[in-house]
């Protein structure tokens, strides 16, 4: 961050009053981070002038930082209301806004103060950052040109001007700039600078690349290959550039060089063969041709694999390689030999080869081998059967595998997915347990226990199974904390989804004893049991709550971290990976495990939500019905207690160490998250949800989840123009995936149209629309015919 | 297999750590992986599974149209988001096995030369045996050495962690110090380094298979 005083006094006002001296000396200790001696002059200032709009802004960012977070915005929004285009307001403003993270307004003010005629450089380097931050990539290019006329001396800014050009799309530019500075820094590089030189240069053919002047870029990558230090970088490109000038002879050998390389990249077999043209050869040539990279690297995997995908089940040579392959992985005891087998699965024919060939193998040849060979086949069957779905038939290998070996852990990982896949999780996790105490030592074994206890909904188990390879702080319960620290997402999103189990338990018992309720009404200790129930509802809703938003917290942490990097990467001198950053950032949400927890915070959100409707609508009835003696019946019964009892009570805080996400947690259950949610305290629920839906749907349109949570709330919201939209962007995931006339689409659609039908309060001229285009849309749909239009829409 | 050794990218990051929180004690946020990639983008390495290497073309294969034709049953389309797990980057892509690698930096010392340092390394279990930890090392070290000029590299090493100890012994590393109560738990470190040559480690030469000198065509 800029320190508000520059180290020359550039500007600094020669008439000034006890209050103007008053802030600069202010100022000062604020650089200085003596923050509570600036607030005491700022207080004096202001007592005498309380219309001081810079002393008044400085108060606003001062109580921030000391801590009184809830008195920092106002004083800076009077400071600002007063004195628009003061640059110190601006320049404070800016900061302050930076410090919550809110970068839009940061930019906004930063860049006023820079108009404003701040003399500050600082600033226009953090505006710079705040501009990346917010992906204002035009005012981006404005804003660091602006920086380097001030500094031209260091190659980091006129990198930094170039890669503002190449986000906002202007490769020429970019390209320019690199080219500028190149040529201005050749004669005076030294050592140290080698790396830079030879990562800018490649960012300069790269820039010269996508802009589709391939045959340029090749050439100047042949220019400059001396300086180039990253030669796998070098020969990727030159590679990629010489299939797309369609000179294959001269690729392949770029593709050899590659392999010499690192001969275990399957990507390098694959374009090997495309500049090759083999692909569309006969099997025999491609065969002749992996036997041959078989002989310079016998120890890699894909000469040998690759065959096995492309050899039709029928050719005489697929079962003799398949057996050498797999016998040869089963006799050296790889675990994996199954899972290195499995893409070959999806062809029913080499499946049922492969199976015969070990099976045949097991009952035959076993007895000419060293025991452990057995036991590695017995693994191989049993995975096998789990593959097929016969579990009966995976056990009984499992079974006999664990009896001819019982000390093997990975036999045990094994057991316990085939039970699991039975169904009991209980069991499988106890069979973990059992693998996990023959290696106390490995941490592999102890994070799958966690998980099956996770699975088996023992939370508290598994927290304190993975805590004894956690951190542990002195007055730490458990590991909880550090995991928390350390981000580990997968532990997080298992409990969330352990305490989801926990609670609907809850919500089943509680069904099942109002249900014997309707027969002994008033009985006490059902009422008591009841209300027990009841707070074991809302506290593992909570915990699932506040576990899912642990996760959502920190892929803004990840959002975050990129922050640092928007100066550090163009002085470290790596552009490339540095503009990689910035687009993996704009997709962050689209990663595998956010997908998971969108849809499983869309569970209880949508629960949360009915649970909102029902509530309303009861009201309603008693208000409509204005009849009291009835009125204590709860609308589901998940009404809230006046107090909990004070066992509960106890109970609770004696869980609260076990259950801490950080020490001193304020809302440790979640118990606030969730009161949140069910009052709407932060916005309507469903637009959070569907904030939380479009964040990812935005960045990657054709994923299938984000849209399937987009329908619903449109439905629930009565949004029926947007929830058909919704649908048809689901159907174009589901086209692409080779699923056109998808069941779950035309489910979607039959919701749509009942929902409009149930809809009492609908216009109907509305309704008349939202119907015509939903046959628009979908014409093989009649009103009348549902079963027909799903005949239809069945894939 | 489908499993490849390659490069880490800024893409793998998410992954790399899940796979670091699952297999070791050592545990890092995940700024600390970007901080990697963006200082030495050349200096990590992953090993992924790709569950489909198979151009659509290779699944329904033929013996160019001779043999009888067949068409291969194949299993039904997947149209499913990737897999919700943490060890996922993409759909069907998953890594295994992780080495981040980095320079040490140390603008002061007096020579110049420059060091690598391995800072983590790991194959979850199920995959291991395969030599795949000593192949994303052989990557990193070759990488080390030919992008920053490391003339050696550097890391440590639980006393107790014996299938460690080994694969840096085939590597040829040997324990220059034994640092005590490295650990968090207070178990020792042996501090084991190697002196890197370039022609030296080229990753393919291990394999001691038939030179390819590029003076033949393949078909």
């Amino acid at each position: 961050m800029s320190k508000l005083i520059q180290k020359k006094k550039v500007g600094a006002p020669i008439l000034t009053n006890k209050e103007d001296e008053n802030f600069y000396e202010a100022l000062k200790l604020y650089d200085q981070l003596q923050h509570k001696k600036a607030l005491k002059l700022v207080t004096a200032s202001l007592k005498k002038n309380s219309n001081h709009a810079a002393c008044l802004a400085l108060k606003g960012c001062l109580n921030y930082q000391l801590g009184n977070k809830s008195e920092a915005e106002a004083p800076i929004l009077k400071a600002i209301g007063k004195e628009p285009r003061n640059h110190y307001v601006n320049h404070l403003a800016g900061m302050y806004y930076k410090l919550i993270d809110n970068y839009e307004e940061a930019a906004k003010w930063m860049k006023a103060a820079v108009d404003n005629g701040s003399p500050n450089t600082g600033i226009i380097r953090d505006l710079a950052y705040v501009q990346t931050q917010i992906r204002d990539y035009k005012n981006l290019v404005v804003t660091r040109q602006q920086f380097l006329e001030k500094q031209p001396g260091y190659r980091a800014n006129w990198t930094s001007v170039a890669v503002a050009h190449h986000m906002n799309g202007d490769h020429q530019q970019a390209y320019t700039t690199l080219q500028k500075i190149e040529d201005i820094i050749r004669e005076h590089l030294n050592e140290g600078d080698r790396y830079e030189q030879s990562e800018c240069i490649l960012y300069k053919i790269q820039l010269i690349g996508e802009s589709g002047l391939v045959e340029k870029a090749l050439d100047q990558l042949e220019k400059d290959e001396r300086e180039i230090k990253d030669k796998l970088a070098f020969l990727e490109m030159k590679g990629r550039y010489l299939l797309m000038l369609n000179r294959k002879k001269e690729a392949s050998v770029v593709y050899r060089q590659l392999l010499k390389r690192n001969p275990d990249n399957v990507q390098f077999y694959i374009l090997l063969e495309t500049s090759l043209e083999s692909a569309s050869k006969p099997v025999e040539i491609r065969l002749k041709l992996f036997d041959k990279l078989a002989s310079f690297y016998p120890k890699s995997d894909p000469p040998k694999f690759v065959p096995l995908l492309f050899l039709p089940a029928s050719h005489p040579e697929f079962k003799s390689r398949v057996r050498e392959y797999l016998l040869s992985q089963l006799k050296r005891g790889f675990p994996a030999t199954f899972v290195n087998l499995k893409p070959l699965y999806k062809n029913l024919a080499k499946r049922a080869i492969i199976f015969d060939i070990v099976n045949e193998f097991h009952n035959l040849e076993l007895s000419q081998f060293d025991p452990t060979v057995a036991v590695w086949t017995k693994f191989f069957l049993a995975q096998h059967y789990l593959y097929v779905n016969d579990l009966e038939k995976a056990e009984e290998s499992i079974n006999e595998a664990i009896e001819h070996t019982p000390t093997l852990v990975e036999l045990y990982i094994l057991k316990a997915r085939i039970i699991k896949h039975k169904g009991d999780y209980e069991l499988a996790s106890a069979i973990m347990e059992e693998g996990r105490e023959l290696d106390l030592q490995d941490r592999f074994i102890n994070s799958k226990s966690t998980k099956y206890l996770l699975r088996a909904n023992k939370v508290d188990q598994a927290i304190d199974t993975i805590s004894l390879f956690t951190k542990l702080d002195k007055d730490a319960a458990n590991g909880l904390k550090d995991l928390h620290v350390m981000q580990a997402n997968w532990v997080l999103v298992e409990s969330a989804e352990a305490y989801v189990r926990i609670y609907k338990n809850y919500v089943k018992q509680l069904q099942a004893l109002e249900a014997k309720d309707e027969h002994e009404e008033g009985d006490k200790n059902i009422e008591e049991e009841k209300e027990e129930i009841l707070e074991n509802i809302d506290m593992y809703m909570g915990l699932a709550l506040k576990r899912y938003n642990a996760i959502v917290k920190n892929f803004k942490i990840f959002f975050q971290d990129q922050y640092d990097f928007h100066s550090y990467c163009p002085r470290r001198g790596t552009p490339r990976d540095y503009v990689e950053t910035l687009k993996w950032e704009d997709k962050i949400h689209t990663t595998p495990i956010y997908i998971r927890v969108i849809k499983g915070l869309s569970g209880i959100m949508f629960e949360i939500y009915d649970d909102q409707v029902r509530k309303h609508n009861a009201q309603l009835k008693e208000l409509l019905e204005e009849e009291d003696t009835k009125s204590k019946k709860k609308s589901n019964g998940k009404k809230k207690l006046k107090s909990p009892k004070s066992q509960l009570i106890k109970k609770k805080s004696k869980l609260v160490p076990l259950v801490e996400l950080e020490k001193d947690d304020q809302d440790p259950f979640g118990s606030k998250a969730l009161s949140d949610l069910q009052n709407n305290a932060n916005g309507k629920i469903m637009d959070i949800l569907l904030e939380l839906a479009k964040t990812v749907s935005d960045e990657d349109p054709m994923l299938k989840t984000p849209w399937e949570i987009v329908i619903n709330v449109y439905l629930n919201e009565g949004k029926y123009v947007l929830a058909l939209q919704a649908i048809r962007s689901l159907e174009k995931v589901m086209t692409r995936r080779g699923s056109a006339k998808s069941r779950l689409v035309g489910e979607y659609v039959l919701k749509l149209d009942e929902s409009i039908n149930k809809d009492t309060q609908i216009n109907s001229a509305i309704a008349q629309v939202v119907s015509k285009s939903i046959i628009a849309a979908f014409p093989e749909f009649t009103k009348d015919a549902p079963d027909a239009f799903l005949a239809i829409y069945c894939q | 297999m489908g499993i490849t050794i390659r490069r880490a990218t800024i893409h793998d990051i998410q992954a790399m750590q899940n796979a670091n929180l699952h297999n070791l004690p050592e545990n890092y946020q995940l700024k600390y992986y970007m901080y990697h990639i963006l200082s030495w983008p050349q200096a990590s390495y992953v090993a992924t599974t790709y569950d489909d290497i198979t151009p659509e073309a290779d699944l329904y294969a033929e013996d160019d149209g001779k043999a009888e034709a067949e068409v291969p049953e194949i299993v039904t389309k997947d149209v499913e988001d990737p897999k919700g797990d943490t060890s996922y980057i993409d759909k069907g892509e998953k890594i295994v096995g992780y080495v981040l690698g980095k320079m040490d930096d140390d603008p002061d010392a007096q020579n110049r030369k420059a060091h690598g340092h391995i800072t983590s390394l790991s194959v979850m279990r199920t995959y291991r045996r395969m030599g795949l930890a000593e192949k994303l090392m052989r990557q990193s070290l070759y990488a080390m050495c030919e992008c920053y000029g490391a003339e050696s590299v550097m890391l440590h090493v639980r006393k107790s962690n014996r299938a460690a100890l080994n694969l840096y012994l085939a590597l040829e590393f040997t324990t220059s110090s034994v640092e005590h109560s490295y650990y968090q738990d207070g178990e020792d470190a042996n501090c084991m380094k190697l002196e890197l040559k370039l022609e030296d480690l080229v990753p393919s030469k291990f394999q001691k298979g038939v030179e390819d000198d590029f003076s033949q065509d393949l078909i």
